[in-house]
């Protein structure tokens, strides 16, 4: 893809997400100058940016959406609900777009002409919007009319070369002509005007062109009734007899006296090589500009300034065509202008030097080979062009942007690096128990240690980098919340606390999803409807709170709502008439018990399924989410209070810090996060009540159960010498759980593979796992094993 | 070597400047905001100044009406906005520059304009390619 379209889309999004943010905070303080100030200015940009590439349809609706922004800046039109909402609908189709861009590989944007009736709509309706609101302040229309073409903007660029060089001389020739451009607005022909006899009146044009101000609209769709043509003529008619012709819409036409042009434009005898015609243009308009700028009366502290600047600008437009430039005259004429603080001096140079190269021209155009000689900058130009960033340094911001995937590689680097130098102990342990060189042994070994701690710097340097900010999951929920609460009609107020806590980006990615379906299940089943919450004597406006913090190395996010809460009784019926649970659990489960029961699969509370929550997705898929990051989700409830849902989420999940253990003759890794400790247990302290294994750890009964039974595999766990069992306490919900396995081994860092194919079905495994001696290791998942 | 100064708040535009002046040869830095390129002016002279209008902290009349009240050689200035007002172009012109152009410009018409300033013959000229 080409650098500058993908600086426009990294830029686009950027912006875009800003406006969002913007936007939705104006709604809050709907005065503030300052945001409407700089909300504009970011659709501004983002236009110009568009305008830079071929995007009719996101340039029209960015105009439009600019237009809308200016006239609320302006106070012209308030800042209200429908204005924001159509904002973001604007700019939820601009960013459509840019992904589009974005995903196609082209070195050129993509063709987004398809979407050019949605643009039309989006635009219509931004502009109706602007539309009420002149019409509710007439006194505004009369005022100020739309603003017209200026003499600046006559595109003369767009003229036939040869027009423009023949305006210059009939223009010298004394013709007075007229320059004309004719809007016809939109509702014209409803109004009994007819523009093209409008025109046709107005006899021959001297040069004439009709144009569309808008893209056409594909023709299904094309308003016939809808007047979008420029007419645009030089005309050989004065100025007063045209302001006379168009006397009924003088709003829609714009009526240009020209002015000769700087004599020395005239072109060159046909003999001459004549200047081209872009240098003569830009020559011509460097000098209009200069004159027009030597013609204001102000006197400002910078004039002096200023001066040197035109100076400065006129002598090199001179040198720019070829002229000589009598260059004391001119410092002189600076010197004076300067010292009476007045712009004449310099306008008589300037006459005087066309004057003069007036009689010079032919000799000033010499033949190129001359001038190349004479202008030493010239050949700097044409020197070969080096690319690279000369001015690097220089660059603005101190922030890098890397490509994601980018960083993607390093991980995966850094991850295969670990795996890698775990292989160093298994050849410090060959080399001693095979060939017998424990001195060699040894420093292995103690090479073992370098790289294992460079590799740990390295890895925690590259965790930085990937360690983003909560926010990037949490920003769109201010929009989330707003959008579906007003679908659903209620009025919910959001809070969002420590979005600034960061953790890696693996994991906060996958925190998107399960987010947006807590927060839309609170919104839906949680929050009340304004008359509810009155009813029970609570604030109209419900309260959803989004927190984020870390606790040690983990992140805890809690979404909590002070709605009507989950109701135990409900759940236990709900469960029991679904068959999820029997007669006797109806009466034992405790309420938090009953309320864990929305976590199974299958369960949905809702009594009518909404288009917003009610996916057929329940909390169970939450929950499988989140476990899919090792992540746990508690839920507390208190019925008519709130619902508290609290995700704990480890701070990075690209190295899995694992025990092996062994069992049934074969190496298992379990993840150190769930394992709380190992211990030895004598077969004399297991003993069983009610059917299951028990035994007491330090006062505490902790019920036992054999790997090999949870494994399906029908061998006895084998003891120890000492007829003890190795015993690996793992802590799964609030109670401690003992797994007896053959033994405990050491601990080890991996990168966990999740399984794939038909093995991704078998849940009591986390993934696997390549070791450093080669072999394969498969990592138990204590929690779906149990 | 011409030095030119870019300044404008939006990366995309300063890239697409960027990329027709070097093509040139020019030297090309940068600025994204009119305090950020008073910041640069102090650290060596330009050539020329490619000036937006509409930036945050300090807008382009601003900059140019603090560059030209320096004691120091005046450098032409190109103001280039997005829109084509005719109070926009006063408002310039009175500020300072020395060009007012309307976005999105042709790399060809830039360059020509760029060459003009700059004092650089038709010979030195030719639309980047």
């Amino acid at each position: 893809m080409n650098p500058l379209l993908d600086q426009f889309i990294t830029e686009g999004r950027d912006i875009l997400q800003t406006i969002g943010e913007r936007l939705l905070q104006l709604e809050d303080t709907p005065d503030d100058s300052a945001l409407m100030g700089e909300l504009f200015r970011l659709v501004h940009t983002l236009k110009g940016n568009s305008g830079l590439f071929d995007l009719p349809e996101m340039t029209r609706v960015l105009h439009a959406a600019e237009d809308l922004m200016d006239a609320v800046r302006d106070g012209r039109r308030p800042f209200d609900r429908p204005v924001a909402d159509r904002l973001l609908e604007a700019m939820d189709f601009v960013l459509a777009l840019i992904d589009e861009i974005g995903d196609s590989a082209e070195s050129a944007p993509p063709n987004t002409a398809r979407h050019a009736n949605d643009a039309l709509e989006l635009a219509n309706a931004l502009r109706s919007l602007l539309a009420a609101a002149q019409a509710t302040t007439p006194t505004a229309t009369e005022t100020e009319p739309a603003p017209s073409p200026t003499p600046a903007a006559i595109p003369f660029e767009s003229l036939p070369s040869r027009i423009q060089q023949e305006l210059a001389q009939r223009l010298e020739a004394g013709e007075p002509l007229c320059w004309l451009t004719y809007e016809p607005e939109e509702e014209c022909f409803f109004k009994g005007e007819d523009p093209f006899h409008q025109v046709l009146q107005l006899g021959e044009p001297y040069w004439r062109r009709v144009s569309s101000r808008e893209d056409w609209a594909p023709l299904d769709e094309l308003d016939a009734y809808r007047c979008i043509l420029r007419f645009e003529a030089i005309l050989n008619t004065p100025a007063e007899a045209l302001h006379e012709h168009f006397r009924y819409i003088p709003e829609q036409v714009q009526i240009v006296p020209l002015q000769p042009p700087a004599p020395s434009i005239a072109p060159a005898p046909s003999s001459e090589p004549p200047p081209d015609a872009e240098t003569a243009w830009s020559f011509n308009v460097v000098l209009e500009a200069q004159r027009e700028i030597l013609g204001l009366t102000d006197n400002p502290p910078w004039l002096s300034g200023r001066l040197r600047a035109v100076a400065t600008t006129l002598e090199a437009a001179f040198a720019s065509i070829g002229q000589a430039v009598d260059r004391d005259a001119l410092q002189q004429a600076l010197h004076s202008a300067d010292a009476s603080q007045s712009s004449q001096p310099l306008l008589h140079w300037l006459d005087e030097q066309q004057r003069l190269g007036d009689t010079q021209l032919p000799a000033a155009a010499p033949p190129p080979t001359t001038a190349t000689a004479a202008r030493p900058e010239a050949p700097e130009a044409e020197e070969p062009i080096k690319f690279g960033r000369r001015a690097e340094d220089r660059l603005a911001g101190h922030t890098l942007k890397v490509d994601q995937v980018k960083i993607d590689r390093l991980m995966n680097l850094i991850g295969e690096m670990v795996v890698t130098k775990n292989a160093l102990p298994y050849l410090a342990n060959r080399a001693e128990e095979v060939f017998g060189t424990r001195e060699l042994a040894r420093e292995i070994k103690a090479q073992y240690g370098i790289i294992n701690r460079i590799a740990e710097e390295m890895q925690d340097a590259i965790m930085q980098i990937r360690m983003m900010p909560v926010s990037f999951v949490l920003q769109r929920f201010p929009r989330l919340v707003r959008d579906t609460a007003r679908r659903l009609g209620k009025e919910v107020r959001l809070v969002m606390e420590g979005e600034s806590t960061e953790a890696d980006k693996n994991i906060i990615e996958a925190l998107a999803d399960p987010l947006v379906h807590i927060v839309r299940n609170s919104l839906d089943h949680g929050l009340e409807s304004p008359a509810e919450r009155r009813a029970s004597g609570k604030p109209s406006e419900g309260r959803l709170t989004i927190s984020a913090r870390q606790e040690s190395d983990r992140v805890v996010i809690e979404i909590s709502d002070d709605g009507r809460g989950i109701d135990p009784e409900r759940i236990r019926r709900k469960a029991y008439e679904r068959g999820l649970i029997g007669e006797p659990e109806l009466e034992r489960l405790t309420d938090q018990e009953a309320i864990n029961l929305v976590f199974a699969a299958g369960f949905s509370t809702a009594e009518q399924v909404s288009d917003l929550s009610g996916r057929g997705v329940g909390m169970d898929v939450v929950r499988n989410a989140i476990a899919c990051v090792n992540g746990t989700v508690e839920l507390h409830s208190q019925l008519g209070q709130g619902t508290r849902l609290q995700l704990s989420l480890p701070l990075s999940m690209a190295v899995t810090n694992v025990m092996i253990i062994e069992s049934a003759g074969q190496r298992f890794g379990v993840p150190m996060d769930t394992v709380a400790e190992t211990v030895r247990v004598a077969r004399n302290d297991i003993r069983t009540i009610k059917r299951r294994l028990t035994t007491v750890l330090r006062g505490r009964l902790v019920p036992l159960v054999t790997l090999n039974d949870l494994l399906g595999l029908t061998i006895e766990q084998a003891p120890n010498g000492d007829d003890e069992f190795a015993v690996l306490v793992v802590r799964i919900g609030p109670d401690p759980l003992g797994i007896i396995v053959d033994d405990c081994r050491e601990t080890i860092d991996i990168i966990l593979k999740p399984l794939t194919g038909i093995l991704a079905g078998l849940g009591g495994y986390a993934g696997s796992a390549l070791l450093g001696d080669g072999s394969v290791l498969l990592v138990l998942n204590p929690r779906e094993l149990l | 070597m011409k030095r030119i100064l870019v300044i404008d708040d939006a990366a995309t535009v300063r890239l697409y400047h960027r990329s027709i002046l070097e093509e040139l040869g020019f030297e090309v830095s940068e600025a994204v905001n009119g305090l950020e390129a008073l910041e640069r002016v102090a650290e060596g002279d330009f050539d020329l100044y490619l000036v937006d209008i509409n930036m945050p902290k300090l807008d382009g009349y601003g900059f140019l009406r603090e560059l030209r009240g320096k004691d120091m050689p005046q450098a032409p200035a190109i103001m280039v906005s997005t829109e084509a007002g005719a109070n926009d172009q006063k408002l310039a012109f009175l500020s300072g520059a020395n060009l007012y152009i309307v976005k999105p410009v042709r790399p060809e018409r830039l360059a020509s304009h760029v060459l003009t300033l700059l004092g650089m013959t038709s010979n030195g000229r030719g639309a980047p390619s």
